[in-house]
């Protein structure tokens, strides 16, 4: 039995009433993150440290959406600093409904400035940093919005993962012609522990509040296309079957589907969206 | 890149409308449900089956979503010179054809299902050929045919409909006491799909082609009364069934329409080679 009206797109996508928060809200994908869910009728709020102004964005995210959106400044590493935003979110909106963990440090490698990269120069300070944000700061949010969400037994996690969850960076790809190897950039390793831990909370999250009715999945993006080296791309290209990086906004389609009912029976999850590199 | 309110209003990004979409398996207890939701999002549903329900369900489909909307092909899969015939005719007719739906594989005592001699220790060579042929090489007949047509227009969306236990076996505990058997030969040609939609999308991803699958878990066809597999309500196999679920209950067919909208349209424009897994949690514990 399938009620026509309930399977169309525009009901089985909608948000409307619902509040969504999107760690690094500010930057790159969080941006695009929040404008899709803002599209389909959630207030969104944006969380970013204060240097990235997430109120501004959240200004320009509700000019551009028509729905309520709010930046906070906040620091995701600190359980005191998300505290102050739930009280501020719960005050203004009254609820919380949609988490997705998106914040996380990615310096770019793919111009090749430097050596620091590599595993045996890798600092300690940077390995805590990174673990920090990507991983802790995804524990800590789950934890301290999770909680409201188990509690209304009604909620939905996004972990931001990537491709390089399930497969290995290819180091070749970040080679400069004429550079020693041990002067060779790559990859940082913090990059592939980090995103392969979020697959691991996402299905611990997954079982963990299966009775509060919070669903958890992750999603795990490709690269996209940022004007990077054509050198770069042009290697890139060789691993991936549709031959071309992600354009920005082709995971908006993914986050709406995880974060509406439209996934209602998916939880612990995994979507890889990656022009098929992973399958090869 | 500026962001386009419209471009991203959720309607418009899941949008199926106008496409077209050939689909197996059309009449059966999933299928109906893929073309309900792919007619009542506006696309033509170019629909395969064998069984006479087929004319019945297309005399509804085209009564509320209109006569041009539905085209229906009766035809016996397992007979593979008609079955041939059957998609040679479809891609000669069509303007185009965006999406393909490999939803067609038999649930009964042909292929093992629920029959003693369906079971590991019995299953034949004609019952592990049956699930293989339904399985596997339907979808490769119907990717070259109508995959080909793809090629020209460099784009489509293929979409095979797999199971869960393509990635973890069936529980023996689940079957325990009951009649219900799950054969080997369906858990092993819908690991084999899967290996075919990464074949696929690794060939043709050049092409503008994708190619992805969907994993259901359990959606126990306790709807559909009198269906060949039908389970009922108060099954004590239904309550095992929940049990293994992270959610405690079974999947409405339904909730299997968000997956294929989303593959089926440009929603997921940059996903090929992979699988969407809709399991309630089983696979992830």
């Amino acid at each position: 039995m399938t009620d026509a009206k309930a399977s169309r797109a525009s009901t089985l996508f909608d948000l409307s009433g619902r509040v969504a928060i999107v760690t690094g809200g500010a930057g790159l994908l969080g941006y695009y993150h929040g404008a899709i869910l803002a599209a389909a009728g959630a207030n969104v709020v944006l969380l970013d440290l204060e240097v990235a102004n997430p109120q501004t964005r959240a200004k320009q995210l509700t000019d551009e959406s028509g729905s309520q959106c709010i930046g906070i400044a906040c620091d995701i590493t600190l359980e005191s600093s998300l505290e102050n935003a739930k009280a501020q979110i719960l005050e203004r909106f009254g609820r919380i409904d949609i988490l997705i963990n998106n914040a996380a440090n990615n310096p770019k490698v793919e111009d090749g400035n430097s050596a620091w990269s590599r595993l045996e120069n890798f600092p300690l300070d940077v390995w805590d940093a990174d673990i920090r944000v990507g991983l802790t700061g995804a524990f800590l949010c789950s934890r301290v919005f999770g909680a409201e969400m188990a509690r209304r037994k009604s909620g939905v996690i996004v972990n931001v993962a990537s491709d390089l969850a399930v497969i290995a960076p290819d180091q070749r790809l970040y080679r400069i012609e004429g550079l020693p190897e041990n002067q060779q950039p790559v990859k940082p390793v913090t990059y592939s522990v980090v995103k392969t831990a979020l697959l691991g909370l996402t299905r611990y999250l997954a079982t963990y509040w299966c009775d509060a009715h919070v669903r958890v999945n992750a999603i795990s993006p490709g690269g996209i296309f940022n004007g990077q080296p054509e050198v770069f791309l042009n290697r890139l290209k060789e691993l991936i079957p549709m031959a071309r990086m992600a354009n920005r906004d082709e995971y908006q389609g993914a986050i709406l589907f995880l974060c509406s009912d439209a996934s209602s029976y998916m939880t612990g999850s995994n979507l890889v969206i990656d022009g098929g590199r992973s399958c090869l | 890149m500026p962001l386009s309110s419209l471009e991203l209003k959720s309607s418009e990004l899941f949008s199926v409308a106008g496409k077209t979409v050939v689909l197996t398996g059309a009449s059966g207890f999933l299928g109906r449900t893929f073309v309900r939701t792919l007619l009542s999002n506006g696309a033509r549903v170019i629909a395969l089956g064998r069984s006479e329900r087929l004319q019945r369900e297309a005399d509804g489909w085209s009564q509320e979503f209109g006569p041009d909307s539905i085209a229906i092909h009766r035809v016996d899969m397992y007979d593979i010179p008609a079955l041939s015939r059957t998609l040679d005719e479809i891609a000669a007719q069509e303007k185009s054809i965006d999406v393909l739906v490999n939803n067609a594989h038999e649930l009964g005592a042909g292929t093992g299902f629920n029959v003693p001699e369906g079971s590991l220790d019995s299953a034949t060579m004609d019952t592990w050929m049956r699930n293989l042929t339904g399985g596997v090489y339907w979808a490769a007949l119907t990717t070259q045919k109508i995959g080909v047509r793809m090629k020209q227009q460099q784009s489509g969306s293929i979409i095979n409909i797999s199971t869960m236990y393509a990635l973890v076996a069936p529980r023996p505990q689940l079957y325990a006491g009951t009649d219900f058997i799950n054969p080997p030969g369906y858990s092993a040609s819908k690991a084999a799909l899967l290996s075919f939609t990464r074949y696929v999308a690794s060939f043709w991803g050049l092409h503008g082609i994708r190619a992805n699958a969907i994993l259901p878990g359990p959606f126990s066809n306790i709807e559909d009364a009198g269906g060949s597999n039908a389970v009922q309500q108060d099954s004590p196999f239904l309550e095992r069934l929940k049990g293994f679920t992270c959610l405690g209950r079974i999947g409405s067919p339904r909730e299997l329409a968000g997956a294929l909208l989303f593959l089926a349209s440009d929603a997921s424009s940059f996903m090929t080679g992979q699988a969407i897994v809709i399991d309630g949690g089983w696979t992830a514990v």
